[in-house]
């Protein structure tokens, strides 16, 4: 499974090597991760491509995408336009630092709309199509859960 | 308020007199609090053979405080000035449960002589000083007063007010000088000013917090001593004049003036330093004629001077650094005394042993300079074994309300000597998991490694010298999260195809992991 694309904190990453993991509790995402000489205890939250990986107490977003979820993402955006209104939703909880579009305005597929910070790290969200913005429901300053509505594209 | 009257051991109190030990000290007390300090009252009620009767505003309504008490009063909406902070709503709710006693906790009414006063004239016994010492101590300006007269150092401060024209008088004090709540604690209301031009809007600024905190806006004006150390002394007095002095507290890692970490014996202290804080303590304890557990504050500058800060007649946060090195309980003796008890000489002379640390866990994010970060508690794994107490305000599945402070638990460690404490506290802060919002916890661990704790060689700028906010994410933690992600992908991948060839599997390939809230469905409203 060498396919899967990892970005923690918003920047491409590799995931360490010579390290193992044992589920401690698997329905709670409880693990215990080890090096071969010393281990710690790790929880991780998350479902689909949006995971949150508390280490030492530390929250660390990390996306991880399969190849057929990129192939898919981008077949669905070069059939961009066609379909019916799509939800852009939060990945990462974190706060709204600025957002870049408002109800009414066309974008372009992967143009910025939404800028959210989470762990110090400024992530963006882009557009998953292109299409005309509406119902933004978020401003500056707005805390946001991951998976939470932003807006809609139509 | 018939109930209290016709009490046993209420006439006894009457008299000055112990009720019987073989007895409970009240029949049933409520606590005019919540979160994790309400519990731990419950707890010390329950030990003590008192029923204990919580009370809760509309948020509140199934949090773990509600839920552990014997039974449960509504106070109001979910907006503290109604409900924590309204004195006619918790002495009614005091009335219709027939509680013979009211424990205040801390923060909220715990030091209004306003709330001590209506809850006796109901006829009900307040667990804490009397009115009039809460007016002295509450008002911190009578209260620098008293200790002054009482020939126990101050930092120079004066009263200031909206519009105050005698600015001139500003300059005796010094800058920086920090801007403080007359009636405060716990940090609200205050401000740090540097030069005269900011004390207008800094004022206007912490007297709107003051009196939306403690409705009281007034404010004085204290020079700032820092770097300094930040350390405090436990007493715990009868109403027969014992006076027990339970050594020192270090609370010195504090952001926002509020504390983290608190440890005792404080590694700033020698023998001598410590006998001369007890006596500053025993004179101001001794000049207000108090009754109950207090704490006095003081700062220590760099030349091991120390200078009264406040005295907060009432249990502290930090309560069980202390219960841990003298093997006190302090709520169940708070409780003792408001019935009558003295002191014991075993009390009255009780030596410390060993060394504690407390570790308070928030929701805050210590990588935004500790901003609040409320929410739902979607994983809750909390350490054990030996020496490890921990204090908690909520549950798994529980809401982390936005009204009132992110305080989430305590973790309190003891061993007989600081470096087996500090390595405990690190193994405890290890086991804890802690799923759905960010909290400080690892502020924490990484305090436990820094070297200058470690030594035991810290002062209040701590957190703003050696942390700010936080070191940034490593190369290899990001390595690691990416590793731990991708192995929890494949596992949900695994289970889907599990599930899809027939095989038993529990979990979706569209459930959340941790994230989902297990909400217990309590539903219970239990208003009698």
């Amino acid at each position: 499974m060498s396919e899967l694309e990892l970005r923690v904190a918003g920047e491409a990453n590799l995931p360490a090597t010579g390290w193992t993991l044992a589920w401690s509790d698997r329905s709670r995402g409880i693990a215990r991760i080890s090096d071969g000489r010393r281990s710690v205890q790790v929880l991780v939250e998350g479902a689909g491509s949006a995971w949150v990986v508390t280490l030492r107490g530390r929250r660390i977003p990390v996306a991880v995408r399969t190849w057929r979820e990129q192939v898919m993402a981008d077949a669905e955006t070069t059939a961009g336009g066609g379909g019916g209104p799509i939800e852009v939703r939060a990945t990462l909880p974190g706060m709204v630092l600025a957002v870049a579009v408002a109800d009414g305005d066309e974008v372009a597929e992967r143009d910025p709309l939404v800028t959210i910070e989470a762990m110090k790290m400024q992530n963006e969200v882009r557009a998953p199509r292109s299409g005309r913005v509406s119902s933004v429901s978020v401003q500056p300053g707005t805390p946001v859960a991951a998976g939470a509505l932003i807006m809609r594209i139509e | 308020m018939a109930t209290s009257r016709s009490d046993p051991a209420a006439s006894l109190r009457k008299d000055g007199q112990s009720h019987s030990p073989n007895e409970p000290p009240f029949r049933r007390l409520l606590i005019a609090n919540r979160g994790e300090i309400a519990v731990r009252v419950i707890r010390a009620c329950r030990e003590l053979g008192i029923e204990s009767v919580a009370v809760y505003s509309d948020v509140d309504v199934d949090a773990l405080h509600v839920r552990m008490a014997d039974r449960a009063e509504r106070i109001g909406p979910a907006a503290p000035a109604e409900s924590y902070l309204s004195i006619p709503a918790l002495v009614d709710a005091a009335r219709r449960s027939q509680a013979d006693a009211v424990h205040p906790g801390y923060g909220f009414l715990s030091e209004s002589a306003g709330f001590a006063e209506a809850v006796r004239d109901a006829g009900i016994v307040f667990v804490g000083p009397t009115a009039q010492t809460l007016a002295t101590l509450g008002d911190k300006l009578a209260a620098r007063q008293a200790a002054s007269t009482a020939g126990v150092p101050i930092v120079p401060g004066l009263r200031v007010s909206l519009g105050d024209a005698s600015l001139a008088d500003l300059a005796e004090v010094g800058f920086p000088a920090l801007l403080k709540a007359a009636a405060g604690g716990g940090g609200r209301g205050m401000r740090r000013v540097d030069s005269r031009e900011q004390i207008a809007d800094a004022l206007a600024r912490a007297s709107r917090e003051a009196l939306s905190s403690f409705g009281d806006g007034t404010i004085y004006l204290e020079r700032l001593l820092s770097p300094a150390r930040h350390v405090e002394v436990q007493l715990l007095g009868d109403r027969f004049g014992g006076l027990a002095v339970l050594g020192e507290r270090e609370c010195s890692v504090q952001r926002r003036h509020q504390k983290l970490v608190e440890e005792s014996p404080s590694p700033a202290v020698t023998p001598q330093l410590r006998e001369s804080l007890a006596e500053s303590a025993r004179r101001i304890a001794g000049a207000v004629a108090f009754e109950s557990a207090a704490t006095v504050e003081f700062l220590i500058d760099a030349d091991a001077n120390h200078y009264f800060l406040e005295m907060n007649t009432r249990l502290q946060v930090e309560h069980g650094v202390t219960e841990a090195v003298t093997g006190l309980d302090l709520v169940a003796w708070q409780i003792r005394i408001a019935a009558g008890e003295r002191l014991p000489p075993e009390v009255l002379a009780v030596q410390p042993r060993g060394h504690a640390f407390e570790a308070r866990i928030y929701a805050e994010d210590p990588h935004d300079g500790f901003r609040p970060a409320p929410g739902s508690v979607a994983t809750w794994e909390m350490p054990g074994g030996p020496g490890v107490r921990v204090d908690v305000g909520v549950s798994e599945g529980g809401l982390l309300p936005t009204e009132y402070d992110p305080l989430l638990a305590k973790l309190v460690v003891h061993a007989a000597d600081r470096r087996t404490a500090l390595a405990r506290l690190g193994r405890a802060l290890d086991e804890t998991l802690i799923g759905g919002l960010q909290t400080d916890l690892s502020f924490l661990r990484w305090l436990v490694d820094e070297p200058g704790f470690a030594a035991g060689s810290y002062d209040t700028d701590l957190i703003a010298e050696r942390w700010g906010d936080g070191p940034a994410l490593s190369a290899e933690e990001a390595a690691i999260a990416a590793f731990v992600a991708s192995e929890a992908r494949r596992g949900m991948t695994r289970e889907a195809a599990a599930r899809t060839t027939g095989a038993p599997a529990s979990d979706g390939d569209n459930r959340a992991w941790g994230a989902r809230a297990r909400r217990e469905a309590v539903g219970r409203r239990r208003s009698r």
